[in-house]
């Protein structure tokens, strides 16, 4: 027969008889019925039914999250790798995990450690959708204070905070972008590895990038021994850097521990996105203005001007190609600048501020307005420059089109407002924050990139608002190119080139890192239009640009088809 | 649970704890709390050490609580209590904090019997227990015992079968207690004893398959680590760590706490209601 420790509790007792000597402090028949009854809500049933879905507000998990949480719970016991592909949503299912432990009891304290640009993200997805009283970790104190902490790595694992986090026992851990554990010598392996937990999660869209030790790794941080000693492991599975052997008793023991859902199991329907160009074609003195500064920059560079003031001057450019406003914020610090000290204003600038006064039309926003008319859904126009911005939402206001801003210096809870807002009344939304936490926008359907950022994945930020789990229409994309600008040959590169917007959502990060130091795009793009001599070099060096980043792509295919085939045995299609 | 019995649970909470229900309606209620409910329900620790410190009359919170989200979303200023809303979780914290003991008399409805004769009443003790089954995963059940302190005659169901009689808090006139003929302690023991022979009666295959998964992941790690006269110092501590960690996840117990607690003073005994055996 099965025995097994059973724990008596009997500190009540001592209570209860000193109410029974005083015959005080007794409580009432209706209280006592409420105590029985709420201990009898928070009963858990038994050992395996999910409690956690009971428990959420207003957000549903999709069914491959909630059978992965099930599985981690029930045949994992809670040590498990969640190596979901992008955008199958791995924090939700930490979160449903998180929350059935918590629920249970089981989990008092946790630790969750993300990137530090994370760190706010995780910690709002836990607090809104999950009710989890996550708290991010910003103070040293906090260590001791709070049960349930969101905090940086990179700021984790140093001292003072290390010694702090290694002196406790988590009942969970969790860690996001796990794969920067893939290697045993790093300080984040040891670290992690050394810290004392109960559960543990490792969440990781890619498990083995470079080669079969790092999927060893990261199985043997999580459950050492697993996988068999180190040796053993090489001689047993590996047959090449990236290549396994005996490879269906290696994905047999892998899946054990690991669960991986792809796009391409049909989990979600992801809508279609259309791209459409919108070509401006400038007024005859908005043009003047723009050759005005493009000559100005020329000048500027052959005269060996700071590196600094370059950049700013084709940040004048493009700001051009958005709208005056934003030019002539910029044109005015220059300015600044330039006359400090002097009488008069050189006669090049002069000339800028006298072109800038003349500019009476604004081309692109007329055509905004009436792009949004056509439109008539609800409309996310996307700019990069605060003045611009304003220049939209005054534009749209005098044409009867109600439109909320959006900025990322805005208070939470006035964020919170604006969405509210564009949701329930306003048409049109105009933003000049893509990235970061929390707008999640899948009840509107059209974008407008009013003007375009020069770094990707910026770009894929702004779509991601809208194109993404729980959109139920096709998205489409409107881009404004001003003909015969800088702006025309950057629409070119991204649209044309690289079909930006059309890549798969995760696909774009794996690229770019791939392409190295051309990946940082913005750079590459600043010095092709600082050197070029002519549109056609210009041109010529985009269009290199675009090479190497379909050559990444093609190496990045492969490497995920490598990574396919050995964890779960498909072949590449 | 269902958004009205979350409402019904509420409604029955704020008239126990004295609270003043201003308005309802079936999907929405506001009500001003009473202090103890403030300080159970409303997180502001500084705000009551304030108010003591400066000997202020304190201002109680007026919540606003809708139980549908259809509802919330049309009215903004509502807050929505949900089942797994953290303010109805202190809500049900606050009931059992509050709910533990009590002492309590039937109150009968017969006739006060002529001056000279008493009519006597028999003593019960009542514990609501929750016992914890837990190893990695972890289930929950609650047994309502009773046991009569004159006999020791232990029944099942106590509370289901006591929870329609009316009570008061004092001894009514020409009533008395029958002496009790086992004190407290010895009630509660006879209660644990019981208790242990149910929890070894039940399925205890969890615990058969929580030994052999701790067993394995042991032998694992013994597998991995090298003999012990090999290991460095830090390896050493790893080892030890996660042999912690591993028993500390499988280790399979169960506890068993006391919900509440109560005398009872009867003027019949329970009757016992019939339940299958195996549901105790």
């Amino acid at each position: 027969m099965e025995t097994v420790p059973i724990r008596m509790d009997r500190r009540w007792l001592n209570d209860f008889q000193k109410h029974m000597e005083s015959d005080r402090g007794w409580t009432s028949w209706e209280r006592f019925e409420l105590a029985l009854e709420a201990a009898k809500t928070q009963m858990i049933p038994d050992f395996d039914t999910l409690q956690s879905l009971e428990h959420l507000q207003d957000f549903h998990p999709l069914p491959h999250q909630v059978e992965t949480a099930r599985r981690v719970l029930t045949e994992m016991r809670g040590r498990a790798i969640l190596a979901d592909e992008v955008g199958l949503g791995k924090t939700i299912e930490a979160g449903l995990i998180l929350k059935e432990y918590l629920i249970r009891g089981l989990v008092k304290n946790a630790l969750i450690l993300v990137p530090s640009s994370l760190v706010l993200q995780w910690t709002r997805e836990l607090n809104q959708k999950f009710q989890i009283p996550a708290v991010a970790q910003k103070k040293e104190w906090m260590w001791d204070k709070y049960n349930i902490l969101v905090a940086s790595i990179d700021t984790a694992k140093r001292d003072p905070h290390r010694s702090h986090v290694l002196k406790h026992h988590y009942d969970i851990l969790i860690v996001d972008e796990a794969h920067k554990l893939k290697n045993r010598r790093t300080k984040n392996y040891q670290f992690v590895n050394q810290i004392q937990k109960k559960y543990a999660l490792l969440l990781t869209a890619t498990p083995v990038q470079n080669e079969l030790a790092e999927l060893y790794n990261l199985v043997t941080l999580l459950k050492p021994g697993h996988l068999g000693q180190q040796q053993a492991f090489s001689t047993h599975f590996v047959a090449g850097k990236r290549k396994a052997k005996n490879e269906d008793q290696l994905r047999k023991e892998v899946h054990r521990v690991m669960i991986r859902n792809k796009r391409s199991d049909g989990h979600i329907h992801f809508t279609r996105r259309k791209v459409e160009t919108v070509p401006i074609i400038l007024s005859p003195a908005e043009r003047r203005l723009y050759e005005g500064v493009t000559q100005f920059i020329k000048e500027q560079y052959q005269k060996g001007g700071h590196m600094k003031s370059l950049l700013s001057l084709i940040t004048l450019q493009r700001e051009v190609c958005s709208s005056r406003d934003a030019a002539f914020l910029t044109l005015f610090k220059l300015l600044k600048k330039e006359v400090d000290g002097q009488e008069t204003l050189p006669p090049n600038v002069y000339h800028l501020v006298n072109l800038l006064r003349e500019t009476d039309r604004q081309s692109k926003v007329e055509k905004a307005i009436e792009l949004v008319r056509s439109i008539k859904g609800k409309t996310i126009i996307f700019t990069e420059y605060r003045a611009t911005q304003d220049l939209i939402l005054r534009n749209l206001q005098a044409n009867g089109i109600l439109a909320v801003p959006y900025r990322g210096g805005f208070a939470r809870n006035k964020k919170d407002w604006m969405m509210q807002l564009f949701r329930n009344r306003a048409q049109v939304m105009v933003a000049t924050e893509a990235g970061g936490e929390g707008i999640n926008l899948q009840f509107c359907h059209h974008i407008i990139n009013y003007d375009l950022p020069w770094n990707p994945m910026r770009v894929e930020q702004r779509i991601g608002r809208v194109h993404r789990l729980g959109q139920k229409e096709d998205v489409t994309i409107y881009n404004f190119a001003t003909q015969q600008t800088i702006e025309e040959h950057i629409l070119w590169l991204l649209h044309e080139k690289i079909n930006l917007f059309q890549t798969v959502i995760g696909d774009l990060e794996t690229i770019l890192s791939e392409m190295g130091s051309e990946g940082d795009m913005e750079k590459s793009l600043l010095k092709i239009m600082l050197e070029s001599e002519s549109d056609h070099e210009i041109r010529h060096r985009l269009n290199r640009i675009g090479e190497s980043f379909d050559e990444a792509r093609r190496e990045a295919k492969v490497k995920q088809d490598q990574m396919d085939v050995f964890i779960d045995g498909a072949q590449p299609s | 649970m269902e958004p009205n019995q979350v409402k019904a649970f509420a409604e029955r909470y704020l008239n126990a704890y004295n609270c003043q229900i201003i308005k309802q309606t079936p999907h929405q209620l506001t009500a001003k709390l009473s202090i103890e409910a403030d300080q159970d329900l409303v997180h502001r620790p500084f705000y009551w050490m304030y108010v003591e410190k400066m000997g202020l009359p304190p201002q109680t919170i007026t919540v606003n609580w809708a139980f549908e989200p259809e509802i919330k979303q049309e009215n903004g200023e509502a807050e929505l209590l949900s089942y797994g809303s953290p303010r109805f979780y202190q809500m049900l914290q606050s009931a059992q904090k509050h709910g533990r003991y009590v002492r309590l008399y039937e109150d009968s409805t017969i006739p006060a019997r002529a001056r000279s004769s008493s009519k006597p009443y028999d003593p019960w003790l009542g514990i609501n227990y929750r016992v914890s089954f837990i190893c990695d995963m972890k289930k929950d059940e609650i047994l309502c015992l009773g046991i009569h302190l004159r006999s020791g005659e232990l029944v099942e169901n106590f509370y289901p079968q006591i929870r329609n009689r009316k009570w008061t808090s004092r001894l009514p006139a020409h009533r008395h207690i029958l002496p009790p003929l086992m004190t407290v302690p010895e009630a509660v023991g006879e209660l644990e004893y019981n208790l242990q022979g149910y929890i070894e009666q039940q399925d205890l295959s969890w615990v058969k398959n929580a030994k052999e998964q701790l067993n394995q992941e042991l032998q694992q790690l013994d597998a991995y680590y090298p003999e012990e006269w090999r290991m460095s110092d830090e390896l050493h501590t790893e080892k030890k760590q996660r042999v912690q960690e591993t028993i500390r996840q499988y280790h399979p117990k169960v506890e068993v706490e006391v919900v509440n607690a109560g005398l009872f003073y009867l003027d019949s005994p329970p009757i016992q209601l019939q339940y299958p055996s195996s549901t105790l």
